[in-house]
């Protein structure tokens, strides 16, 4: 390989109102890095029978999110939950629907070795491409080491980390451009951060998440039981990760287990109040919208979408 | 100051050949030898049984309710593995790994000589271990990814890993097609172990304590304190936290030393 990479650092354009980006000192963003981490994101090996890479239920067209409600692993198995998009995770505190992995490096192992996801081992899959390149070069230059377990998390998560997204038109409304949106869409965010629909409960912050684990009374009995998986807190069942909305257009099917397939559906739900938990939260209240309204807050979601693109590697 | 420069230089240069002639002869110096203490060997070897006998993986047994039962993977850790004698403690391991499917497994270490009244250790990993990135644990290490004990998507270790099949009907002749799959971990299932040998633990110089641990996987099932019936308590994988923390007991109590 002609040697073009070197390892300076990675700076990632930070839109308007994003908080700092926290990076882990043992993992900087560098061009080799990320470069490294891209590469692996794309690379089917990492599965047990070569069919299966990151990319495979993380379309970068869909905001690193899969448009199947449970993604398939490998020979078809289907996964346990909906696969999230992938951006802005470098704000984060915790990873998965349920939050049971605290870093962005740690979750890299999780998928590697989910018999329902690419059944593999970190371990196997990164001594079979250590001695390849791009990997052998990238790998010495981003951590000075050969490509093993350690490397291959550090990478991918140092390449998920500059998927930053901030740049919808409800951004530059935000920043104070008004003609960003149409009277529509304004009328939904109004409907939207308004005390009644009160979305923005949750939906709140640079992510338009808290990150909070909410129980959002989408069944009364669940067969998931989310939170509670990881605390053992009864109280935590069927409660998961508030998502982002950013790009929320684009990532159908919606809710951890992909069951609701149009924004129209999600608000719909919202609107009813939900069913019947004892977990349910309390600012699930249910309200009243008209067709109009209803219109309304879909097309402000349909604002939130990136107008360009998140993956800034080439 | 001339004068008393040439003064002072040839003091030093006298001071120099008397220190010099002072000094002995290298060739009949004794080389200084750093004393070397004795030592000796203690292997530690976890044995799993049946009934007394060795227990084999896919051989068909009956458990203490005459369910048709088979063990087809065993695998534990024992952390903070230590010598104890009274108060005084020797650390040995951090963490030790024991893939016991294929039957025993042994660990060394060699140490100063001595008498000790056994070993002290956990059931389990210990917290801070517990919690590390295990991407950090390379080939060989007890908590490397590869061993298959790390709980991907949440942090932490399966202590113990106990699988197989099992037929609650004595008399069926089928294949064992229901299975059990028992994985306690997380901090609360961390228990504690003592491996304490009759006649205790001597370290001689240049010879092998043996510390013999013998699990009874047959009482894995069953305890004066808890009973485990499969046709119920078959899974325990980070939720059902009575059943994992019932199994950890009847394995520490399952265990016997010599």
């Amino acid at each position: 390989m002609e040697n073009t990479i070197v390892n300076e650092p990675y700076v990632v354009e930070l839109p308007p109102g994003a908080p700092p980006m926290v990076v882990p000192p043992d993992n900087p963003l560098t061009v080799a890095s990320v470069t490294l981490g891209k590469a692996l994101f794309f690379d089917r090996r990492l599965s047990r029978d070569g069919t299966v890479s990151c990319a495979s239920c993380h379309f970068p067209e869909r905001a690193f999110s899969d448009t199947m409600a449970r993604s398939l692993g490998v020979e078809g198995r289907i996964g346990m939950r909906n696969s999230p998009p992938l951006t802005n995770l470098a704000w984060h505190p915790s990873f998965f629907r349920d939050g049971g992995v605290p870093t962005l490096e740690q979750q890299v192992i999780a998928p590697i070795h989910d018999p329902l996801e690419m059944d593999h081992d970190i371990q196997v899959a990164a001594s079979f491409l250590a001695d390849e390149e791009p990997y052998a070069e990238l790998s010495e230059l981003a951590y000075g080491r050969r490509l093993d377990a350690w490397v291959l998390s550090r990478a991918i998560a140092a390449y998920e980390r500059t998927l930053v997204s901030g740049w919808s038109r409800f951004d530059r409304f935000q920043q104070g451009e008004l003609a960003a949106m149409s009277a529509q869409e304004q009328q939904g965010w109004a409907l939207f951060a308004s005390p009644e629909v009160n979305c923005i409960a949750c939906h709140s912050g640079f992510d338009l998440s808290d990150h909070s684990f909410q129980n959002i009374g989408q069944y009364t009995a669940y067969s998931d039981p989310g939170r509670e998986r990881i605390s053992l807190e009864p109280g935590d069942h069927g409660k998961f990760k508030v998502p982002t909305l950013r790009n929320v257009a684009l990532t159908a099917p919606y809710m951890h287990d992909g069951a609701m397939g149009t924004l129209e559906e999600v608000v719909d739900h919202f609107a009813s109040g939900g069913s019947p938990h004892p977990n349910k939260s309390p600012l699930l209240q249910g309200f009243t919208v008209t067709n109009e309204e209803r219109a309304a807050l879909v097309a402000f979601l349909h604002a939130l979408t990136d107008e360009r693109s998140i993956d800034r590697l080439p | 100051m001339k004068q008393r420069s040439r003064s002072l230089l040839l003091v030093l240069l006298t001071l120099g050949v008397g220190l010099s002639a002072c000094k002995k002869d290298p060739a009949v110096e004794p080389n200084p030898v750093t004393p070397q203490a004795p030592t000796g060997v203690v292997k530690l070897t976890v044995v799993p049984e049946w009934e007394g006998a060795p227990m084999q993986r896919f051989t068909e047994y009956r458990n203490f309710m005459d369910y048709r039962v088979n063990v087809e993977l065993l695998k534990l850790y024992l952390g903070e593995v230590r010598l104890a004698n009274g108060g005084v403690e020797k650390a040995l391991s951090d963490v030790l790994y024991f893939d016991l499917g294929d039957g025993p497994v042994s660990q060394t270490w060699r140490l100063d000589t001595g008498t000790w009244s056994g070993m002290k250790a956990g059931l389990g990993v210990p917290s801070l271990l517990n919690y590390a990135d295990p991407a950090g644990y390379g080939p060989g290490h007890p908590l490397n990814v590869s061993n298959g004990t790390y709980w991907t998507w949440a942090t932490g270790y399966r202590f113990v890993m106990f699988e197989g099949r099992y037929d609650p009907d004595p008399l069926s002749t089928a294949s064992l097609i229901n299975s059990y799959s028992l994985h306690p971990g997380r901090d609360t299932c961390y228990t504690a172990v003592e491996l304490f040998p009759i006649g205790g633990i001597q370290v001689r110089q240049g010879d092998t304590a043996f510390v013999t641990v013998r699990l009874a996987v047959d009482e894995f099932f069953h305890s004066s304190d808890g009973e485990i019936d499969l046709l119920t308590e078959n899974t325990a994988h980070a939720t059902n936290v009575p059943l994992a923390l019932k199994l950890m007991d009847n394995v520490v109590r399952s265990i016997s030393v010599d």
